[in-house]
């Protein structure tokens, strides 16, 4: 210890120890990665804030809230009333009579955008120079989004995710989403759509722990205008993607068919 | 009277908790507004997708026993609330459930917390909920 090396190598040791708790906590004091080019880095494990409920209980998740009102950012808005016209309203009404029996991911198809962004499970972004990949834990679902300045492939078919290009609008990700079929519901029970929707996702991420999503459905036939719902995504340090699979031990699928079956019964019975 | 519970229980969803399993519409099965706490004898444990099932047997004041089956979190879930497969749920423990009863079915339920022999309680469910989203 009476060398001056032995006293810097003390030093070190002790400033290690000192910082190392600060360095364990994602902070938002940290400044947002960026790529070479310059682009905010989007890449980590990302969790939809009304999922924090369920990963670390009520009152990580009203602190998560209140930590979002605090920064000025947009309260999660998913379940509001969406902007139907009188008859897709209708439909919609009659699938929550129906206490959502009728939805299909209830039937293990994938999950649609943006409805997939906000179930209670984690997803990845990987961010490449020339395209974004995103893996999904729910249903193993996975979308290629090109950033390379091309256009939609001329050969879409329409499909669950769609399809998706994104391009960088200053330090924002805007993805653009058409080619979609119709077994999906946008957000909630019945939220209906036809093959003419069209949606536009924003991700920005604007601290080091959270990402500002927003994003607009536009879908003319059965919306009275574009319907813009906003969430905050969460880093998630040292998670991981984990294996989820839906039709293993999947009841629903007798169940709903047997409540189907009763409703169709007390229908016949009137 | 069948359409006012109907009504009362699409009231219900509204104010429920908005997140939903992570696979399906709680409400369709489940009935959020009977909620159970039971405690009894693990009796088999499924460590399935999308959802975990076990049995408990409950046995009620009058020494009749009623074999109870629950679901909840997928492996992936549990894993991340503590849960190890083979470990922390094993036939024989007493255990104590709580979450809420079917809709229709007698004795089946939907777990929302588990607690466990040593004391600890571990999330076993979501929330009640509607499939909102």
């Amino acid at each position: 210890m009476n060398t001056p090396r032995a006293w810097l190598a003390s030093v070190a040791a002790a400033l290690a120890v000192a910082v190392a708790p600060l360095a364990a906590q994602p902070s938002a004091e940290q400044p947002v990665p960026r790529t070479a080019n310059g682009k905010p880095d989007l890449s980590g494990i990302w969790v939809a804030t009304g999922a924090i409920l369920l990963f670390e209980g009520q009152e990580a998740f009203a602190a998560a809230r209140a930590a979002d009102a605090a920064a000025g950012r947009p309260a999660g808005n998913t379940n509001e009333t969406p902007p139907y016209k009188p008859e897709a309203e209708a439909q919609r009404q009659y699938y929550l009579s129906r206490q959502g029996i009728d939805d299909p991911m209830a039937r293990c198809l994938l999950t649609g955008v943006p409805r997939i962004n906000f179930r209670p499970l984690p997803f990845e972004i990987v961010q490449l120079p020339d395209r974004v990949i995103m893996l999904y834990e729910i249903h193993h679902a996975f979308r290629i989004i090109p950033t390379d300045g091309r256009p939609h492939p001329e050969d879409a078919e329409p499909s669950y995710l769609g399809e998706s290009v994104g391009r960088w609008d200053g330090d924002t990700l805007v993805i653009d989403v058409t080619s979609f079929n119709t077994n999906t519901w946008l957000t909630g029970v019945g939220t209906i759509h036809t093959e003419d929707l069209r949606v536009t996702e924003r991700y920005t991420r604007d601290s080091f722990d959270t990402i500002r999503y927003e994003v607009t459905m536009e879908d003319p036939a059965v919306l009275t205008r574009p319907w813009t719902l906003r969430e905050t995504f969460r880093l998630r340090p040292g998670e991981r993607i984990r294996e989820y699979e839906c039709i293993e031990s999947n009841e629903d699928l007798q169940r709903f068919e047997r409540l189907l079956q009763e409703s169709r019964a007390t229908e016949r019975a009137r | 009277m069948r359409r006012l519970a109907v009504l009362l229980m699409l009231g219900l969803c509204v104010f429920v908790t908005r997140l939903a399993a992570a696979h399906h519409s709680f409400a369709a099965y489940f009935d959020g507004q009977k909620a159970v706490t039971l405690t009894g004898e693990v009796v088999s444990v499924e460590w399935t997708n999308p959802h975990f099932h076990f049995s408990v047997d409950v046995e009620d004041a009058d020494g009749v026993v009623a074999r109870w089956r629950f679901e909840g979190f997928p492996p992936n879930m549990l894993v991340r609330q503590g849960w190890r497969r083979d470990e922390t749920l094993t036939a024989g423990a007493t255990i104590t459930v709580e979450g809420w009863a079917a809709r229709s079915e007698p004795n089946a339920g939907a777990a929302r917390w588990v607690t466990l022999p040593d004391g600890r309680k571990l999330a076993a469910g979501p929330p009640a909920g509607t499939g909102g989203r």
